[in-house]
């Protein structure tokens, strides 16, 4: 050790002479100036050694140190190195962690944006020629969807249309998400659970147009302002029971307003029951019936209406090629029974009747005799649609739309329409539709031909509701 | 008498004690029978497992039974794939079956993608890439070792609605694991004969098992996941198989069969029939038997070339 320290010290002084004498030798200062500077040197030599010397005793204490801790440590080595590995890994971690963490808070600020809703947008249009229309080229919506949770309570959607006949809420309901007993409350605007079709957007539809069973009987879509009540039976059979009550039921319904304040009784009620019989793995069928019923239709003499439907669908879906085959039968069979004015309402009546019925200031001037005159019968009537659709490829669905329908007033014979369709899939979000119908009415006869592009544009949801 | 009266006593509290056991199990509600086979072997007797899908169907369009939404009703837990393998039938069946214990990031929805490390992650997201999943690709129960890591996710799904069992299900696992560790094992030495083989597939399924045994993916038949494929499409991807030496066409069981062996059989390629799940043809009765189906399919296709 001690020779060790001497070499040390040999070095340095050996160092600083030899800069000295460079420098000496460049400068070539008096030899007084030399000497006093070979002092000093000397003096610096002399506290340089003492240093190391010191540094030299902390080195030989730490090295005692260690030797003598495996001996004093009773801890086995590894143990201590993979002390060291999990420090070091954590270390590692922390390290790393705290590089990304800038990029994670940058990434961070684009998080309240995504407590926005989901958004999807619907385009549907048609061209339409028929033999008593002629041709139309038919914007008929761009449907903007929004839905997200609320909180853990519920969530919330909207349909918002529009048209040409301007902008339109088709629906804005709030659904809970977890009220006990296998409940779920629906509230706001939204298609009420009558039947099946009567549920669906006009896009979503298997044809091009609302069959025209339901348009008249329930008046498109099931569009009611109010709450419903469904209710899962916890039975090892699927079944459900809705309960509802609306301002109205039907979009086109001009039966009732759906603005004006009204008595208990002039709300529609609802109920309805659901259920599935899984026949095989491929082969099933939904059956569902419905009753909507109104205690007072103040736009007639104010008596009741009935509506009842009964709807069953069969469904052939091989499971290992569900996306390539495939068919469909769906039917729906409805009754309706209300009051109804003998020989029906005359031009523009409705509209004056129901202003009348709800104790308001006619909307349009009237135009015809005072309803006053008008004798209503209490009258029923049927309507009946079913349709055929065979997936022959993932592209190609064929299918065939019966419709038959009774005139509500009696004043009129059956409406009847046949309609063989071509849905064509480009892909899951893109879809062109060709159909041609040949309209059975009491006023003649009429053939149509259809022609639809629809797309789908951002979020798409697959509902339980559109099976 | 006094025995008599006693006997039907202890019958019934017998009769109870069963009942309690019975109704004790978790029931668990998987939606493919991988993770229904991974949940048993598992979950051992703590649980009653019941698999949506049989395994013969895409798993991106199961059909939507309303009998499933009852399932789930009852269920305590749902195991699934995850990264929006079952978009097309899960969110919607969760929202009928109206069960609060199973909705999404709650204890009993056992999401097994997250220990999972996603390839094809998308870099864009937008519809014109097809059926894209912005998560990545979620047909990982190809690939054994990825199995692994949706076992570990079931284990701690188990776990954090059984407590007690902790230990149990960790030992569970643990054996599976090993099962599974000494069939990887055999697996990868059986596997050699495809290092480097190329493939086109119907759909993106089999991106992880090719990684996993070194397989080159080359392109599928559909244009586009989910998307089927234009004239146009199967001329070009001819052409390109052609180009790059192609070995392999392989027709997930639930694609027709036509198109596949069509271009099969314009390249020179071999075409192989596989199930993407277990359950997907009678050999594959669980989740190794599943692995060792498509593994030997694949071989007996690549050696018979």
């Amino acid at each position: 050790m001690e020779r060790v320290h001497r070499r040390w010290g040999a070095a340095a002084l050996a160092a600083v002479l030899a800069m000295g004498a460079r420098r000496v030798r460049a400068e070539d200062v008096p030899i007084e100036q030399l000497r006093r500077e070979l002092r000093d040197m000397q003096g610096q030599l002399e506290k340089l050694q003492e240093q190391i010397k010191k540094q030299q005793q902390v080195i030989d204490k730490l090295s005692a140190g260690q030797q003598k801790a495996p001996a004093t440590a009773a801890a086995p080595p590894p143990a201590a190195t993979a002390a060291d590995e999990e420090r070091l890994k954590r270390q590692v971690t922390e390290q790393v962690l705290r590089r990304m963490q800038p990029a994670l808070a940058a990434a961070n600020k684009t998080f309240p944006s995504q407590f926005n809703p989901a958004i999807g947008l619907i385009l549907d249009n048609v061209f339409s020629y028929s033999e008593k229309d002629r041709g139309d080229f038919e914007f008929r919506a761009a449907e903007l969807g929004l839905s997200a949770s609320v909180d853990p309570f519920a969530r919330g959607y909207a349909i918002i249309t529009g048209s040409p006949d301007g902008f339109d809420v088709e629906e804005a309901a709030i659904v809970t998400t977890s009220l006990p007993y296998n409940l779920t409350l629906k509230g706001g605007r939204f298609f009420a659970d009558f039947g099946r079709l009567s549920k669906f957007h006009d896009h979503d539809l298997p044809f091009v147009n609302r069959p025209i069973a339901l348009d008249r009987f329930i008046g498109g879509e099931s569009q009611a302002d109010g709450v419903e009540l469904s209710y899962l039976v916890p039975l090892p059979q699927y079944l459900t029971l809705t309960a509802g009550a609306y301002n109205k039921l039907g979009a086109e319904n001009d039966r009732v307003s759906n603005t004006a304040p009204r008595d208990f009784s002039q709300f529609t009620y609802l109920g309805r029951a659901a259920t599935f019989l899984n026949l095989n793995d491929a082969n099933s069928i939904d059956l569902g019936t419905s009753y909507a019923y109104t205690p007072e239709v103040k736009v007639d003499n104010g008596a009741s209406r009935h509506l009842a439907g009964i709807d069953l669908t069969y469904r052939y879906i091989p499971l290992s090629q569900a996306s390539y085959r495939g068919l469909i039968w769906g039917s729906e069979f409805l009754y309706n029974q209300e009051d109804r004015p003998v020989g029906g309402f005359p031009a523009a009546e409705p509209a004056l009747s129901l202003a009348r019925g709800l104790g308001l200031p006619p909307a349009a001037p009237a135009v015809a005799d005072p309803p006053a005159s008008l004798v209503f019968k209490r009258r029923d009537a049927a309507s009946f649609y079913s349709y055929l659709e065979a997936r022959l490829s993932r592209r190609f669905h064929p299918g065939f739309l019966f419709d038959w329908v009774q005139d509500v007033d009696h004043v009129t014979g059956d409406t009847k329409g046949y309609s063989p369709y071509l849905t064509i899939w480009a892909s899951e979000f893109q879809r062109f539709r060709l159909q041609y119908t040949r309209l059975d009415a009491p006023e003649g006869h009429d053939n149509q031909f259809f022609l639809q592009w629809t797309v789908i544009l951002g979020s798409h949801v697959h509902g339980f509701r559109d099976r | 008498m006094m025995r008599l009266i006693r006997l039907p006593f202890v019958l019934s509290l017998a009769l109870l004690a069963a009942a309690a056991t019975g109704a004790d199990k978790l029931k668990v509600v998987t939606t493919i029978p991988d993770l229904a086979d991974m949940t048993r072997q598992i979950g051992g007797d703590q649980v009653d497992v019941t698999s949506l899908a049989t395994g013969v169907e895409d798993i991106h369009a199961v059909p939507m039974k309303p009998s499933f939404a009852v399932t789930l009703n009852r269920a305590d837990a749902v195991v699934l794939l995850g990264l929006e393998a079952e978009h097309a039938f899960l969110p919607a069946l969760l929202e009928a079956a109206r069960n609060p214990k199973i909705l999404r990031d709650t204890p009993g929805y056992i999401d097994c993608s997250v220990y999972i490390t996603p390839l094809d992650v998308p870099t864009r997201i937008d519809r014109s890439l097809g059926d894209v999943h912005p998560m990545g690709n979620p047909h990982y129960n190809v690939d054994p070792v990825m199995g692994k890591e949706a076992a570990r996710a079931i284990a701690d799904g188990l776990s954090r609605l059984r407590p007690e069992h902790e230990a149990d299900f960790k030992k569970n696992l643990a054996a599976f694991e090993a099962k599974l560790d000494a069939a990887i094992a055999r697996w990868e030495r059986e596997a050699a004969p495809l290092r480097g083989k190329k493939l086109v597939s119907y759909h993106p399924d089999l991106i992880y098992f090719a990684e996993r045994f070194g397989m080159e993916p080359v392109g599928t038949i559909e244009i586009r996941a989910g998307v089927d494929p234009t004239p146009g499409h199967i001329a070009d991807l001819e052409e390109r198989m052609r180009r790059e030496k192609v070995d392999l066409v392989v027709r997930e069981l639930h694609y027709p069969a036509g198109l596949a062996e069509t271009v099969a059989r314009a390249t020179g390629a071999k075409l192989v029939e596989l199930p993407v799940m277990t359950g997907g043809v009678p050999e594959a009765k669980d989740y190794i038997s599943f692995i060792d189906y498509d593994l030997h399919t694949m071989l007996k296709a690549v050696q018979g070339s």
